[in-house]
Protein backbone atom coordinates (compact mmCIF):
# COMPACT_ATOMS: atom_id res chain seq x y z
CA UNK A 1 0.00 0.00 0.00
CA UNK A 2 3.07 2.64 0.89
CA UNK A 3 4.05 1.68 -2.56
CA UNK A 4 1.23 2.50 -4.31
CA UNK A 5 0.76 5.60 -2.44
CA UNK A 6 4.00 6.80 -3.10
CA UNK A 7 3.30 6.28 -6.90
CA UNK A 8 0.53 7.60 -7.43
CA UNK A 9 1.49 11.17 -5.15
CA UNK A 10 4.68 11.18 -7.28
CA UNK A 11 2.94 10.51 -10.70
CA UNK A 12 -0.04 13.04 -9.98
CA UNK A 13 2.91 15.74 -9.41
CA UNK A 14 4.50 14.29 -11.90
CA UNK A 15 2.14 14.61 -14.66
CA UNK A 16 1.31 18.41 -13.10
CA UNK A 17 5.08 19.20 -13.55
CA UNK A 18 5.63 18.07 -16.88
CA UNK A 19 2.10 19.76 -18.14
CA UNK A 20 3.53 23.64 -17.00
CA UNK A 21 7.34 22.35 -17.59
CA UNK A 22 6.47 21.67 -21.15
CA UNK A 23 5.07 25.20 -21.71
CA UNK A 24 8.26 26.99 -19.49
CA UNK A 25 10.84 24.91 -21.67
CA UNK A 26 9.13 26.52 -24.93
CA UNK A 27 9.11 29.94 -23.49
CA UNK A 28 12.56 29.51 -22.35
CA UNK A 29 11.98 29.49 -18.83
CA UNK A 30 12.70 26.23 -17.45
CA UNK A 31 14.77 27.93 -13.95
CA UNK A 32 11.19 29.50 -12.85
CA UNK A 33 10.71 26.51 -10.77
CA UNK A 34 14.54 26.76 -8.63
CA UNK A 35 13.62 30.27 -8.39
CA UNK A 36 10.83 29.71 -6.86
CA UNK A 37 12.41 27.47 -4.56
CA UNK A 38 14.67 30.07 -2.97
CA UNK A 39 12.77 33.39 -3.37
CA UNK A 40 10.00 31.75 -1.10
CA UNK A 41 12.36 32.15 2.06
CA UNK A 42 11.35 35.71 2.87
CA UNK A 43 7.70 35.25 2.43
CA UNK A 44 8.19 32.05 4.51
CA UNK A 45 10.71 34.61 7.12
CA UNK A 46 7.45 37.25 7.34
CA UNK A 47 4.71 34.59 7.35
CA UNK A 48 6.52 33.23 10.73
CA UNK A 49 7.06 36.64 11.48
CA UNK A 50 3.38 37.64 11.92
CA UNK A 51 1.45 34.51 12.55
CA UNK A 52 4.80 33.70 15.21
CA UNK A 53 4.20 30.04 14.22
CA UNK A 54 5.80 27.08 12.35
CA UNK A 55 3.00 25.45 11.13
CA UNK A 56 2.25 24.61 7.44
CA UNK A 57 -0.24 26.59 6.23
CA UNK A 58 0.87 30.12 7.07
CA UNK A 59 3.95 28.78 5.55
CA UNK A 60 2.15 27.66 2.90
CA UNK A 61 0.68 31.18 2.50
CA UNK A 62 3.59 33.14 2.80
CA UNK A 63 5.24 30.93 0.20
CA UNK A 64 2.62 31.19 -2.33
CA UNK A 65 2.57 34.96 -2.18
CA UNK A 66 6.42 35.00 -2.40
CA UNK A 67 6.04 32.84 -5.53
CA UNK A 68 3.57 34.97 -7.49
CA UNK A 69 5.71 37.77 -6.78
CA UNK A 70 8.72 35.96 -7.88
CA UNK A 71 6.80 35.68 -11.50
CA UNK A 72 5.44 39.57 -11.34
CA UNK A 73 9.19 40.41 -10.62
CA UNK A 74 10.86 38.47 -13.35
CA UNK A 75 8.40 39.65 -16.11
CA UNK A 76 8.85 42.90 -15.14
CA UNK A 77 12.62 43.08 -15.26
CA UNK A 78 12.38 41.23 -18.68
CA UNK A 79 10.13 43.43 -20.21
CA UNK A 80 10.61 46.59 -18.78
CA UNK A 81 14.40 46.92 -18.96
CA UNK A 82 14.71 44.45 -21.93
CA UNK A 83 16.69 42.22 -20.33
CA UNK A 84 17.16 38.27 -21.20
CA UNK A 85 14.69 35.99 -19.57
CA UNK A 86 17.65 33.83 -17.45
CA UNK A 87 19.26 37.08 -16.16
CA UNK A 88 16.35 38.35 -14.69
CA UNK A 89 15.21 35.11 -13.33
CA UNK A 90 18.86 35.17 -12.33
CA UNK A 91 18.61 38.49 -10.67
CA UNK A 92 15.10 38.23 -9.07
CA UNK A 93 15.65 35.09 -7.14
CA UNK A 94 19.08 35.56 -5.87
CA UNK A 95 17.74 39.27 -4.38
CA UNK A 96 14.79 37.58 -2.71
CA UNK A 97 16.82 34.43 -1.18
CA UNK A 98 18.90 37.13 -0.26
CA UNK A 99 16.49 39.35 1.55
CA UNK A 100 14.91 36.10 3.03
CA UNK A 101 18.64 35.33 4.62
CA UNK A 102 18.86 38.48 5.74
CA UNK A 103 15.06 38.83 7.68
CA UNK A 104 16.17 35.92 9.01
CA UNK A 105 19.35 36.98 10.70
CA UNK A 106 17.74 40.54 11.13
CA UNK A 107 14.82 38.70 13.16
CA UNK A 108 14.65 34.98 13.92
CA UNK A 109 18.47 33.88 14.08
CA UNK A 110 17.55 32.01 17.19
CA UNK A 111 14.62 30.16 15.27
CA UNK A 112 14.74 27.47 13.06
CA UNK A 113 13.46 28.84 10.12
CA UNK A 114 14.27 27.58 6.48
CA UNK A 115 12.80 26.15 3.60
CA UNK A 116 13.72 22.87 4.12
CA UNK A 117 12.82 22.69 7.86
CA UNK A 118 9.55 24.60 8.05
CA UNK A 119 8.17 24.09 3.97
CA UNK A 120 9.57 21.17 2.01
CA UNK A 121 7.79 17.66 2.31
CA UNK A 122 9.20 14.83 1.70
CA UNK A 123 7.91 11.70 -0.60
CA UNK A 124 8.99 9.02 2.14
CA UNK A 125 6.37 10.52 4.43
CA UNK A 126 3.72 10.19 2.11
CA UNK A 127 2.06 7.41 3.49
CA UNK A 128 2.64 8.87 7.04
CA UNK A 129 0.45 11.68 6.67
CA UNK A 130 -3.15 10.39 6.57
CA UNK A 131 -6.41 13.02 6.65
CA UNK A 132 -8.23 11.84 9.10
CA UNK A 133 -11.72 13.53 9.46
CA UNK A 134 -13.37 14.21 12.50
CA UNK A 135 -15.54 11.33 13.14
CA UNK A 136 -12.32 9.44 12.83
CA UNK A 137 -12.21 8.50 8.71
CA UNK A 138 -9.28 7.42 7.26
CA UNK A 139 -9.53 9.15 3.87
CA UNK A 140 -6.05 7.74 3.33
CA UNK A 141 -2.61 10.30 2.78
CA UNK A 142 -3.82 13.95 2.33
CA UNK A 143 -1.14 14.37 -0.19
CA UNK A 144 -2.80 12.48 -2.64
CA UNK A 145 -5.81 14.75 -2.11
CA UNK A 146 -3.50 17.82 -2.71
CA UNK A 147 -1.98 16.42 -5.47
CA UNK A 148 -5.38 15.32 -7.39
CA UNK A 149 -6.91 18.40 -6.42
CA UNK A 150 -4.41 20.27 -8.58
CA UNK A 151 -3.85 18.16 -11.20
CA UNK A 152 -7.23 18.45 -11.88
CA UNK A 153 -7.16 22.08 -11.63
CA UNK A 154 -4.33 22.57 -14.16
CA UNK A 155 -6.14 20.10 -16.88
CA UNK A 156 -9.09 22.31 -16.74
CA UNK A 157 -6.55 25.48 -17.37
CA UNK A 158 -5.01 23.91 -20.11
CA UNK A 159 -8.48 22.24 -21.59
CA UNK A 160 -9.61 25.87 -21.44
CA UNK A 161 -6.67 27.99 -22.27
CA UNK A 162 -4.71 25.81 -24.81
CA UNK A 163 -5.74 28.04 -27.48
CA UNK A 164 -4.32 31.67 -25.93
CA UNK A 165 -1.56 29.11 -23.79
CA UNK A 166 -0.86 27.88 -27.39
CA UNK A 167 -0.19 31.33 -29.53
CA UNK A 168 1.44 33.18 -26.90
CA UNK A 169 4.16 30.77 -26.11
CA UNK A 170 4.66 30.36 -29.87
CA UNK A 171 3.94 33.99 -31.54
CA UNK A 172 3.50 36.63 -29.56
CA UNK A 173 3.50 39.22 -32.01
CA UNK A 174 0.69 37.56 -33.92
CA UNK A 175 -1.21 36.43 -30.81
CA UNK A 176 -1.09 40.63 -30.32
CA UNK A 177 -2.39 41.16 -33.52
CA UNK A 178 -5.60 39.09 -33.34
CA UNK A 179 -5.83 40.94 -30.41
CA UNK A 180 -5.37 37.97 -27.50
CA UNK A 181 -4.16 39.27 -24.11
CA UNK A 182 -0.69 38.35 -23.93
CA UNK A 183 0.10 39.47 -20.55
CA UNK A 184 -3.13 37.59 -19.61
CA UNK A 185 -1.73 34.40 -20.56
CA UNK A 186 1.48 34.98 -19.24
CA UNK A 187 0.22 35.92 -15.87
CA UNK A 188 -2.02 33.05 -15.87
CA UNK A 189 0.30 30.78 -16.57
CA UNK A 190 2.91 32.06 -13.98
CA UNK A 191 0.06 32.12 -11.52
CA UNK A 192 -0.74 28.55 -11.94
CA UNK A 193 3.49 27.66 -11.98
CA UNK A 194 4.06 29.44 -8.49
CA UNK A 195 1.01 27.79 -6.95
CA UNK A 196 1.54 24.32 -8.23
CA UNK A 197 5.47 24.14 -7.44
CA UNK A 198 4.64 26.02 -4.34
CA UNK A 199 1.92 23.19 -2.92
CA UNK A 200 4.55 20.56 -4.49
CA UNK A 201 7.30 21.90 -2.23
CA UNK A 202 4.99 21.20 0.53
CA UNK A 203 4.22 17.68 -0.38
CA UNK A 204 6.96 15.69 -1.82
CA UNK A 205 9.86 18.16 -1.78
CA UNK A 206 11.94 20.81 -3.72
CA UNK A 207 14.51 19.19 -5.77
CA UNK A 208 12.50 16.58 -7.15
CA UNK A 209 9.58 19.55 -8.21
CA UNK A 210 12.49 21.27 -10.18
CA UNK A 211 13.41 17.81 -11.36
CA UNK A 212 10.31 16.97 -12.98
CA UNK A 213 9.35 20.33 -14.24
CA UNK A 214 11.87 20.64 -16.82
CA UNK A 215 13.27 17.13 -17.31
CA UNK A 216 10.02 15.01 -18.70
CA UNK A 217 9.30 17.71 -20.50
CA UNK A 218 13.24 18.41 -21.79
CA UNK A 219 12.70 14.37 -22.66
CA UNK A 220 9.92 15.17 -24.62
CA UNK A 221 10.33 17.85 -26.88
CA UNK A 222 13.89 15.87 -28.16
CA UNK A 223 11.23 13.70 -30.01
CA UNK A 224 8.28 15.77 -30.60
CA UNK A 225 7.32 19.10 -32.36
CA UNK A 226 3.40 19.02 -31.62
CA UNK A 227 2.63 20.22 -28.33
CA UNK A 228 -0.31 18.31 -27.62
CA UNK A 229 2.44 15.34 -27.98
CA UNK A 230 5.15 17.39 -25.82
CA UNK A 231 2.18 17.54 -23.13
CA UNK A 232 1.06 14.14 -23.25
CA UNK A 233 4.79 12.44 -23.47
CA UNK A 234 5.84 14.60 -21.03
CA UNK A 235 3.06 13.52 -18.52
CA UNK A 236 4.22 9.63 -19.70
CA UNK A 237 7.86 10.16 -19.13
CA UNK A 238 6.91 11.88 -15.31
CA UNK A 239 5.02 8.91 -14.46
CA UNK A 240 7.76 6.56 -15.72
CA UNK A 241 10.30 8.49 -13.30
CA UNK A 242 8.11 7.80 -10.60
CA UNK A 243 7.53 4.33 -10.96
CA UNK A 244 11.14 3.58 -11.76
CA UNK A 245 12.55 6.05 -9.55
CA UNK A 246 10.53 4.47 -6.21
CA UNK A 247 11.94 1.01 -7.06
CA UNK A 248 15.36 2.39 -7.50
CA UNK A 249 15.16 3.43 -4.09
CA UNK A 250 13.87 0.04 -2.87
CA UNK A 251 16.62 -1.47 -4.33
CA UNK A 252 19.63 0.89 -2.86
CA UNK A 253 17.33 2.16 0.21
CA UNK A 254 17.93 5.31 -0.60
CA UNK A 255 16.23 8.81 -0.69
CA UNK A 256 13.31 8.11 -3.05
CA UNK A 257 12.79 11.92 -4.12
CA UNK A 258 16.53 11.75 -5.16
CA UNK A 259 16.11 8.18 -7.07
CA UNK A 260 12.82 9.59 -9.06
CA UNK A 261 14.91 12.53 -10.19
CA UNK A 262 18.20 10.73 -11.21
CA UNK A 263 15.83 8.02 -13.39
CA UNK A 264 14.00 11.18 -14.75
CA UNK A 265 17.72 11.77 -15.55
CA UNK A 266 18.41 8.27 -17.33
CA UNK A 267 15.17 8.45 -19.49
CA UNK A 268 16.48 11.90 -20.68
CA UNK A 269 19.72 10.56 -21.23
CA UNK A 270 18.85 7.76 -22.80
CA UNK A 271 16.06 9.29 -25.46
CA UNK A 272 19.21 11.64 -26.26
CA UNK A 273 21.52 8.40 -27.21
CA UNK A 274 18.98 6.39 -28.90
CA UNK A 275 18.14 9.69 -30.76
CA UNK A 276 22.12 10.81 -31.42
CA UNK A 277 22.36 6.79 -32.61
CA UNK A 278 19.25 7.01 -35.19
CA UNK A 279 20.38 10.41 -36.34
CA UNK A 280 23.79 8.85 -37.37
CA UNK A 281 22.14 5.53 -38.75
CA UNK A 282 19.85 7.90 -41.11
CA UNK A 283 22.78 9.54 -42.62
CA UNK A 284 24.73 6.20 -43.18
CA UNK A 285 21.89 5.50 -45.08
CA UNK B 1 -8.24 11.53 -18.88
CA UNK B 2 -10.14 13.65 -16.56
CA UNK B 3 -13.16 10.92 -16.57
CA UNK B 4 -9.81 8.57 -15.13
CA UNK B 5 -9.34 10.95 -12.33
CA UNK B 6 -13.19 11.07 -11.42
CA UNK B 7 -12.75 7.54 -11.04
CA UNK B 8 -9.50 7.04 -9.13
CA UNK B 9 -10.84 9.57 -7.00
CA UNK B 10 -13.87 7.58 -6.47
CA UNK B 11 -10.94 4.66 -5.69
CA UNK B 12 -9.55 7.02 -3.19
CA UNK B 13 -12.79 7.47 -1.45
CA UNK B 14 -13.74 3.97 -1.15
CA UNK B 15 -10.68 2.90 -0.18
CA UNK B 16 -10.78 5.43 2.87
CA UNK B 17 -11.89 3.22 5.86
CA UNK B 18 -12.78 3.77 10.01
CA UNK B 19 -9.71 4.55 11.37
CA UNK B 20 -9.04 1.93 14.31
CA UNK B 21 -9.00 2.81 17.86
CA UNK B 22 -4.99 2.75 18.99
CA UNK B 23 -5.15 0.01 21.73
CA UNK B 24 -2.73 -0.53 24.46
CA UNK B 25 -0.50 -3.01 22.65
CA UNK B 26 0.60 -5.82 25.20
CA UNK B 27 3.76 -6.43 23.42
CA UNK B 28 6.07 -4.27 22.09
CA UNK B 29 8.33 -5.31 19.33
CA UNK B 30 9.99 -2.56 18.11
CA UNK B 31 10.62 1.20 18.43
CA UNK B 32 11.71 3.32 16.08
CA UNK B 33 13.92 6.65 17.68
CA UNK B 34 15.20 9.50 15.37
CA UNK B 35 18.23 10.64 17.26
CA UNK B 36 21.03 8.23 18.69
CA UNK B 37 20.32 9.51 22.46
CA UNK B 38 16.88 8.60 22.38
CA UNK B 39 18.04 5.60 20.80
CA UNK B 40 20.38 4.78 23.35
CA UNK B 41 18.41 5.75 26.71
CA UNK B 42 15.32 3.71 25.05
CA UNK B 43 17.60 0.46 24.63
CA UNK B 44 18.58 1.02 28.19
CA UNK B 45 14.56 1.06 29.10
CA UNK B 46 13.69 -2.10 27.16
CA UNK B 47 16.46 -4.02 27.35
CA UNK B 48 17.76 -6.49 25.14
CA UNK B 49 14.28 -8.41 23.34
CA UNK B 50 12.68 -5.20 21.90
CA UNK B 51 13.81 -4.32 18.45
CA UNK B 52 14.88 -0.20 18.51
CA UNK B 53 16.15 1.32 15.62
CA UNK B 54 17.27 4.43 15.26
CA UNK B 55 17.03 6.93 12.58
CA UNK B 56 19.82 9.26 12.27
CA UNK B 57 22.90 7.81 12.87
CA UNK B 58 26.84 8.78 13.92
CA UNK B 59 27.72 12.21 12.43
CA UNK B 60 24.23 13.05 11.35
CA UNK B 61 22.60 16.66 11.46
CA UNK B 62 18.50 15.91 12.42
CA UNK B 63 18.55 19.58 10.90
CA UNK B 64 18.96 18.27 7.54
CA UNK B 65 18.17 14.89 7.67
CA UNK B 66 16.10 12.98 4.88
CA UNK B 67 14.47 9.71 4.98
CA UNK B 68 15.13 6.78 3.17
CA UNK B 69 12.72 4.39 1.66
CA UNK B 70 13.88 1.62 4.81
CA UNK B 71 13.61 4.32 7.30
CA UNK B 72 9.46 4.76 6.08
CA UNK B 73 9.16 0.89 6.37
CA UNK B 74 10.72 0.87 9.93
CA UNK B 75 8.35 3.62 10.80
CA UNK B 76 5.23 2.21 9.36
CA UNK B 77 6.33 -1.15 11.26
CA UNK B 78 7.03 0.48 14.87
CA UNK B 79 4.92 -0.32 17.47
CA UNK B 80 5.95 3.26 19.05
CA UNK B 81 7.92 5.93 17.53
CA UNK B 82 10.20 8.49 20.34
CA UNK B 83 11.20 11.50 18.77
CA UNK B 84 12.83 14.75 20.69
CA UNK B 85 10.44 17.43 19.64
CA UNK B 86 10.72 21.25 20.10
CA UNK B 87 11.20 20.93 15.81
CA UNK B 88 14.76 19.27 16.33
CA UNK B 89 13.38 17.07 13.67
CA UNK B 90 11.94 19.81 11.36
CA UNK B 91 9.12 18.94 9.21
CA UNK B 92 9.58 14.98 10.59
CA UNK B 93 8.07 16.40 13.84
CA UNK B 94 5.14 17.76 11.91
CA UNK B 95 4.13 14.18 10.44
CA UNK B 96 4.89 12.49 13.89
CA UNK B 97 2.22 14.54 15.57
CA UNK B 98 -0.63 13.89 13.35
CA UNK B 99 0.37 10.30 13.79
CA UNK B 100 -0.55 10.30 16.76
CA UNK B 101 -3.87 9.17 15.69
CA UNK B 102 -2.60 6.06 14.64
CA UNK B 103 0.27 4.76 16.64
CA UNK B 104 2.03 5.31 19.74
CA UNK B 105 4.13 8.89 19.78
CA UNK B 106 6.34 9.70 22.66
CA UNK B 107 7.87 12.95 23.11
CA UNK B 108 10.92 12.72 24.95
CA UNK B 109 10.39 16.97 25.11
CA UNK B 110 7.10 16.60 27.05
CA UNK B 111 9.12 15.10 30.09
CA UNK B 112 9.70 18.73 30.51
CA UNK B 113 7.92 21.84 31.90
CA UNK B 114 7.80 24.84 30.11
CA UNK B 115 9.94 26.83 32.52
CA UNK B 116 12.86 24.51 31.50
CA UNK B 117 13.00 25.31 28.45
CA UNK B 118 15.38 27.70 27.04
CA UNK B 119 14.01 30.34 24.59
CA UNK B 120 15.72 33.01 23.48
CA UNK B 121 13.42 34.55 21.16
CA UNK B 122 10.10 36.57 22.10
CA UNK B 123 8.06 34.32 19.92
CA UNK B 124 6.25 31.56 21.49
CA UNK B 125 7.51 28.10 20.63
CA UNK B 126 10.80 28.64 19.45
CA UNK B 127 12.56 27.06 22.06
CA UNK B 128 16.33 25.80 21.95
CA UNK B 129 15.53 21.71 21.26
CA UNK B 130 18.75 20.90 22.62
CA UNK B 131 17.73 19.24 26.01
CA UNK B 132 20.45 16.34 26.14
CA UNK B 133 23.19 18.67 27.39
CA UNK B 134 21.16 19.49 30.55
CA UNK B 135 22.38 15.56 32.27
CA UNK B 136 19.64 16.25 34.95
CA UNK B 137 16.99 17.85 32.87
CA UNK B 138 17.77 14.61 29.91
CA UNK B 139 17.38 12.23 33.24
CA UNK B 140 13.62 13.80 33.23
CA UNK B 141 12.81 13.42 29.85
CA UNK B 142 14.29 9.71 29.67
CA UNK B 143 11.87 8.95 32.98
CA UNK B 144 8.92 10.44 31.00
CA UNK B 145 9.72 8.10 28.48
CA UNK B 146 9.89 5.10 30.36
CA UNK B 147 6.55 6.16 32.32
CA UNK B 148 4.89 6.14 28.81
CA UNK B 149 6.30 2.83 27.36
CA UNK B 150 5.35 1.45 30.84
CA UNK B 151 1.72 2.39 30.47
CA UNK B 152 1.62 0.91 26.92
CA UNK B 153 2.80 -2.18 27.90
CA UNK B 154 1.62 -5.32 29.80
CA UNK B 155 2.17 -5.37 33.15
CA UNK B 156 4.97 -8.20 33.02
CA UNK B 157 7.06 -6.06 30.83
CA UNK B 158 5.88 -2.91 32.34
CA UNK B 159 7.57 -3.64 35.54
CA UNK B 160 10.51 -4.73 33.68
CA UNK B 161 10.45 -0.86 32.07
CA UNK B 162 10.12 0.81 35.21
CA UNK B 163 12.97 -1.24 36.88
CA UNK B 164 15.05 -0.50 33.84
CA UNK B 165 14.26 3.18 34.18
CA UNK B 166 14.86 3.55 37.47
CA UNK B 167 18.39 2.17 37.49
CA UNK B 168 19.10 4.40 33.31
CA UNK B 169 17.98 7.58 35.09
CA UNK B 170 20.11 6.76 38.62
CA UNK B 171 23.04 6.52 36.22
CA UNK B 172 21.69 9.76 34.60
CA UNK B 173 21.92 11.43 38.06
CA UNK B 174 25.38 9.99 38.80
CA UNK B 175 26.72 11.41 35.54
CA UNK B 176 24.99 14.90 36.66
CA UNK B 177 27.63 15.10 39.48
CA UNK B 178 30.69 13.67 38.18
CA UNK B 179 30.20 16.50 35.62
CA UNK B 180 29.60 18.99 37.93
CA UNK B 181 32.59 17.57 39.88
CA UNK B 182 34.76 17.91 36.42
CA UNK B 183 32.89 20.95 35.63
CA UNK B 184 33.76 22.53 38.93
CA UNK B 185 37.95 22.11 38.06
CA UNK B 186 37.06 25.34 35.76
CA UNK B 187 37.49 28.99 37.53
CA UNK B 188 34.51 30.21 37.08
CA UNK B 189 35.90 33.01 34.98
CA UNK B 190 37.01 30.44 33.01
CA UNK B 191 33.71 28.82 31.79
CA UNK B 192 33.08 30.28 28.53
CA UNK B 193 32.36 27.84 25.69
CA UNK B 194 32.54 28.63 22.03
CA UNK B 195 30.89 26.65 19.58
CA UNK B 196 30.18 26.46 15.70
CA UNK B 197 26.44 26.65 16.42
CA UNK B 198 23.89 27.42 19.00
CA UNK B 199 23.80 23.81 20.55
CA UNK B 200 25.05 24.04 24.38
CA UNK B 201 22.60 26.48 25.61
CA UNK B 202 21.17 23.90 28.23
CA UNK B 203 25.11 22.72 29.28
CA UNK B 204 25.58 26.46 29.85
CA UNK B 205 22.80 26.69 31.95
CA UNK B 206 22.74 23.75 34.04
CA UNK B 207 26.98 23.81 34.33
CA UNK B 208 26.80 27.58 35.01
CA UNK B 209 29.07 28.25 31.47
CA UNK B 210 28.32 31.46 29.06
CA UNK B 211 27.94 30.09 25.62
CA UNK B 212 28.47 32.00 22.53
CA UNK B 213 27.72 30.13 19.09
CA UNK B 214 28.95 31.65 15.68
CA UNK B 215 25.80 30.23 14.05
CA UNK B 216 22.27 30.25 15.35
CA UNK B 217 20.30 27.24 16.41
CA UNK B 218 19.46 25.99 13.06
CA UNK B 219 23.09 24.81 11.50
CA UNK B 220 21.63 26.24 7.34
CA UNK B 221 21.50 29.65 8.68
CA UNK B 222 24.63 31.55 7.90
CA UNK B 223 27.05 33.18 9.91
CA UNK B 224 27.74 37.26 9.09
CA UNK B 225 30.94 38.89 9.24
CA UNK B 226 30.35 40.93 12.08
CA UNK B 227 29.81 38.26 13.73
CA UNK B 228 32.78 36.62 13.09
CA UNK B 229 34.68 39.84 14.00
CA UNK B 230 32.21 40.35 17.24
CA UNK B 231 33.60 36.52 18.13
CA UNK B 232 36.94 36.92 17.69
CA UNK B 233 36.63 40.66 19.56
CA UNK B 234 35.24 38.66 22.53
CA UNK B 235 37.77 36.21 22.39
CA UNK B 236 40.49 38.49 22.80
CA UNK B 237 38.89 40.32 25.46
CA UNK B 238 38.11 37.56 27.26
CA UNK B 239 41.48 35.99 27.00
CA UNK B 240 39.83 32.40 26.03
CA UNK B 241 42.58 29.45 25.40
CA UNK B 242 40.07 27.01 23.20
CA UNK B 243 36.89 26.97 20.73
CA UNK B 244 35.48 23.83 20.10
CA UNK B 245 34.13 21.85 16.73
CA UNK B 246 31.02 19.99 16.36
CA UNK B 247 30.52 16.54 14.90
CA UNK B 248 27.77 17.55 12.97
CA UNK B 249 29.03 20.58 11.76
CA UNK B 250 32.06 21.36 9.59
CA UNK B 251 34.64 23.14 11.32
CA UNK B 252 35.92 25.49 8.35
CA UNK B 253 33.66 28.56 10.36
CA UNK B 254 35.30 28.14 13.45
CA UNK B 255 39.01 27.91 11.88
CA UNK B 256 37.94 31.83 10.40
CA UNK B 257 37.65 32.56 14.25
CA UNK B 258 41.15 31.25 15.31
CA UNK B 259 42.63 32.69 12.32
CA UNK B 260 41.35 36.21 13.35
CA UNK B 261 42.70 35.53 16.95
CA UNK B 262 45.88 35.19 15.54
CA UNK B 263 46.02 38.44 13.84
CA UNK B 264 45.30 40.53 16.85
CA UNK B 265 48.19 38.52 18.62
CA UNK B 266 45.69 35.90 20.49
CA UNK B 267 46.47 32.68 20.75
CA UNK B 268 43.42 30.63 20.31
CA UNK B 269 42.95 26.80 20.08
CA UNK B 270 40.55 24.75 18.44
CA UNK B 271 40.23 22.23 21.79
CA UNK B 272 38.91 19.29 20.16
CA UNK B 273 35.75 17.56 18.69
CA UNK B 274 33.06 17.78 20.70
CA UNK B 275 29.05 15.74 20.08
CA UNK B 276 26.39 17.96 19.70
CA UNK B 277 23.13 17.00 17.43
CA UNK B 278 24.56 13.39 17.01
CA UNK B 279 26.68 10.75 18.98
CA UNK B 280 30.13 9.01 18.06
CA UNK B 281 30.25 5.44 15.96
CA UNK B 282 28.30 2.56 17.77
CA UNK B 283 31.32 0.51 18.60
CA UNK B 284 32.80 3.22 20.61
CA UNK B 285 32.07 4.37 23.95
CA UNK B 286 30.84 8.19 22.15
CA UNK B 287 28.69 5.99 20.45
CA UNK B 288 26.65 5.92 23.85
CA UNK B 289 25.15 9.07 25.42
CA UNK B 290 27.09 8.76 28.88
CA UNK B 291 30.22 8.41 26.97
CA UNK B 292 29.50 11.20 24.76
CA UNK B 293 28.63 13.46 27.54
CA UNK B 294 31.77 12.48 29.22
CA UNK B 295 33.87 12.93 26.51
CA UNK B 296 32.50 16.28 25.67
CA UNK B 297 32.88 17.29 29.31
CA UNK B 298 36.53 15.74 29.36
CA UNK B 299 37.61 18.13 26.08
CA UNK B 300 35.86 21.06 27.52
CA UNK B 301 37.87 21.23 30.40
CA UNK B 302 40.98 20.33 29.61
CA UNK B 303 40.65 22.69 26.73
CA UNK B 304 39.54 25.62 28.74
CA UNK B 305 42.67 25.02 31.87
Amino acid sequence: MEAFWIILVGSLIAVSCALLGSYLILRKMAMVGDAISHAVLPGIVIAYLLSGSRETLPMLIGAAALGVLTTVIIELFHKKSNLQMDASIGITFTWLFAIGIILISLFAGQVDLDQDCVLYGEIAYVPLDLWITDSGYNMGPRTVWIASGLLLLLLLFIWKGYRGLFITTFNEEFAKALGIGVAFWHYALMGAVSLTTVISFESVGAILVVALLIVPPATAYLITTDLKKMLLLSSIFGILSAIGGYYLAVLINGSIAGAIASVAGLLFLSVWVTGLVKNRAFKLN
Amino acid sequence: MKTKLIYSLFILALLSCKVEDKQASTSIKTIVCTTGMLGDAVEHIVGPNVEVITLMGPGVDPHLYKATQGDLKSLTNADVIVYNGLHLEGKMGEIFEKLEKQKHIIVAAEGLTEEEYINNTEFQGAQDPHIWFDVALWSKAVQHIGTELAQLSSDSLAITFKTNTKSYTAQLLQLNTSVQQEVNKLDSSKRILITAHDAFGYFGRAYNFKVRGLQGISTTSEYGLKDVSDLVNYIVHNEIKAVFVESSVSEKSLQAVVEGCLQKGHQVKIGGQLYSDAMGDAETVEGTYIGMVQHNVKTIVEGLQ
